[in-house]
């Protein structure tokens, strides 16, 4: 399968004011639907391509059984196809060329026989954006469907994915990697994060000079700037959400340490002065942030708030936990649960609540690293590497279902959404 | 029915091949290997061969001194064991050889040290753990007396790996310091 989605958890589950705390519900109870494909343009493969991107983005809802079956249907038709009729959701959608050769979509949702919603979408090369618009009748037929926003998946991806040692590229693809385009190709460059909500904006580190410098780039009018250098280490690690206030991790004379750095003051400041390792610094909120220290002798999770020096430990489980993110209560952290030099190590996520006393684990093979919760808190994308392969995955909290969209090839280095 | 437009949710989306100015020298790399790709799948011509009398042969007598890819090649790879950033003694022997030739042949050349990790884990602890690897050798290499001025570092994390196996030898290899020297 080209746009293969990979259900690796397939139980369903819902939870009430606690996502560390797993109740578990049939699948069965979950809704059927059924999708009809009603275009009159386009060959049979666009067709099935755009069917399968629908199907994905309908499963990654998690609101439905969605059936995979592939059946041609008529647009204006007042009746289900017979083999739909016990579906309890119907969505039809009809794909149309316009004159000026864009992609055009109109989409009706059928219960019990009546349309509930309807909507038309179109983008101008069907090729490069389809995917946009399944994601966005996705996004529709959620909101429609009165549950919390997925606004992540109208989010674009930003990685960086390492093709050969010491040579990378930096990517934005849509959330499931089917979009994908190089945006910085040639030498060295990692780390890359949005600089602003509108993501019009990001910052990546470059290694490929004789000092690690971080780098901004204007997406709308294509320049580049070096915002600042250091020796050793230069991630931009976090944004705050008005994007004024950067979480950097430097190392002058060799010691990595977590600074903020006020954009509109120009102002650069040491906020952990430990002689150890202190990075991966992610905002709790605009007046805190989360990150990770070997202050104890391992890595693991810590909190503090900007201009205090008192540190909060957070996690108190596991012996090398050694990156994490944060919203609101809850923390996501990467732990390692094998420790040997000798054999292939195993890196699952954890989430905590600092208010209550439960750790669910939230993935079960492989090396999980890079959890980043979404900016609602609804989800978190991490990466997976696994038998050689890198994705990209989501975990949908609320539902406890987990995703995979693996890379066609190399290796995912580190990202941003 | 409401109508949405889509385009722009990516149009706006531009590509810099090799914007930065370092990455110039990678792209030239880059279209060197691409070259080298095309080639092999065409059949390989024969090697010229020119036959060159020893009367013509003249040596440069005025390069005594080593070219700095000459040095280079003779500084060591300083390795650490799983998750450690402390030096062992068998390492100390190579970082004082690494001294001597730092005080003396590479005396007029800066050192960048290249720290580098096994693969498990791209985030940010493991580049801080390939950095404190270099500021290891970096703090010996002071102490013996080398000006720290002349020494720059740079972690690469997991992404700089000279072995890609899945062994433990092939992960012992890549948790090492590499000595680069620079003009």
């Amino acid at each position: 399968m080209k746009y293969i989605l990979l259900i690796m958890l397939s139980w369903s589950i819902t939870f009430a004011s606690d996502a560390t705390i797993e109740v578990i519900k049939k699948a069965e109870t979950l809704p059927s639907l059924a999708i009809e494909d009603a275009s009159i343009n386009y060959d049979d493969t666009f067709k099935l391509r755009f069917f399968k991107m629908l199907v994905a983005d309908m499963n990654v809802l998690s609101l439905f059984n969605v059936d995979r079956h592939h059946r041609i249907a008529h647009f204006n038709d007042v009746d289900v196809l017979v083999e739909n009729k016990d579906a309890e959701y119907v969505l039809r959608y009809m794909m149309s060329q316009d004159d000026d050769e864009s992609l055009r979509v109109s989409v009706k949702l059928i219960n019990a026989n009546e349309v509930i919603f309807s909507k038309n979408y179109k983008v101008s090369k069907k090729d490069s954006y389809y995917m946009f618009i399944s994601h966005a009748i996705a996004y529709d037929i959620n909101d429609y469907m009165g549950e919390p926003s997925v606004a992540w998946m109208k989010r674009k991806v930003i990685f960086s994915r390492v093709v050969a040692p010491r040579k990378s590229e930096i990517v934005i693809a849509d959330y499931t990697l089917t979009y994908q385009q190089a945006v910085i190709q040639g030498g060295f460059n990692l780390f890359p994060k949005w600089a602003n909500k509108a993501q019009n904006a990001f910052y990546y580190s470059s290694l490929s000079g004789k000092v690690p410098t971080l780098k901004y780039v204007d997406l709308k009018t294509g320049t580049v700037q070096s915002v600042m250098s250091s020796d050793g280490m230069m991630i931009c690690s976090d944004v705050s959400d008005d994007g004024n206030l950067l979480l950097l991790t430097m190392a002058k004379n060799g010691q990595p340490d977590i600074y903020t750095y006020d954009k509109k003051r120009n102002r650069l400041k040491r906020e952990t002065t430990y002689s150890g390792i202190d990075v991966n610094a992610q905002f709790r909120d605009r007046d805190s942030f989360v990150f990770i220290s070997n202050r104890l002798g391992y890595p693991n999770v810590f909190a503090k708030k900007l201009g205090s020096d008192e540190v909060e430990q957070l996690v108190y489980y596991g012996r090398s936990n050694s990156a994490c993110s944060a919203h609101g209560e809850y923390v996501v952290y990467k732990a390692r649960e094998t420790s040997n030099a000798f054999s292939k190590n195993t890196f699952n996520l954890h989430l905590i609540s600092t208010k209550t006393d439960f750790i669910r684990r939230l993935t079960a093979t492989g090396v999980n690293e890079f959890p980043r919760f979404s900016k609602d808190g609804d989800a978190i994308i991490f990466i997976k590497n696994y038998k050689n392969q890198s994705s990209i995955g989501i975990i949908r909290l609320n539902h406890n279902k987990n995703y995979l969209f693996p890379l066609k090839f190399g290796r995912v280095q580190s990202m941003d959404w | 029915m409401k109508s949405i437009v889509l385009s722009g949710v990516v149009a706006a989306l531009l590509v810099f091949t090799g914007c930065s100015k370092d990455p110039a020298v990678d792209q030239k790399a880059d279209a060197a290997q691409d070259v080298a790709q095309e080639q092999a799948a065409q059949e390989v011509a024969p090697v010229a061969t020119e036959t060159v009398s020893t009367e013509d042969s003249v040596v440069n007598s005025d390069s005594n001194s080593m070219s700095m890819s000459d040095v280079e090649s003779q500084l060591p790879t300083i390795y650490f064991g799983f998750d450690k950033f402390s030096i062992d003694p068998e390492m100390q022997e190579k970082i004082d050889m690494a001294v001597a030739l730092g005080n003396k042949e590479a005396a007029s050349y800066s050192v960048k040290l290249e720290g580098n990790c096994d693969e498990w884990g791209s985030d940010e602890y493991n580049f801080a753990l390939g950095l404190k690897r270099a500021n290891s050798v970096k703090k010996a290499m002071v102490a013996q007396g080398v000006d720290a001025s002349r020494i720059a570092m740079v972690s690469y994390g997991e992404s700089n790996p000279v072995c890609t196996d899945k062994t433990q030898e092939c992960w012992a290899k890549n948790r090492r310091v590499d000595f680069k020297l620079l003009p």
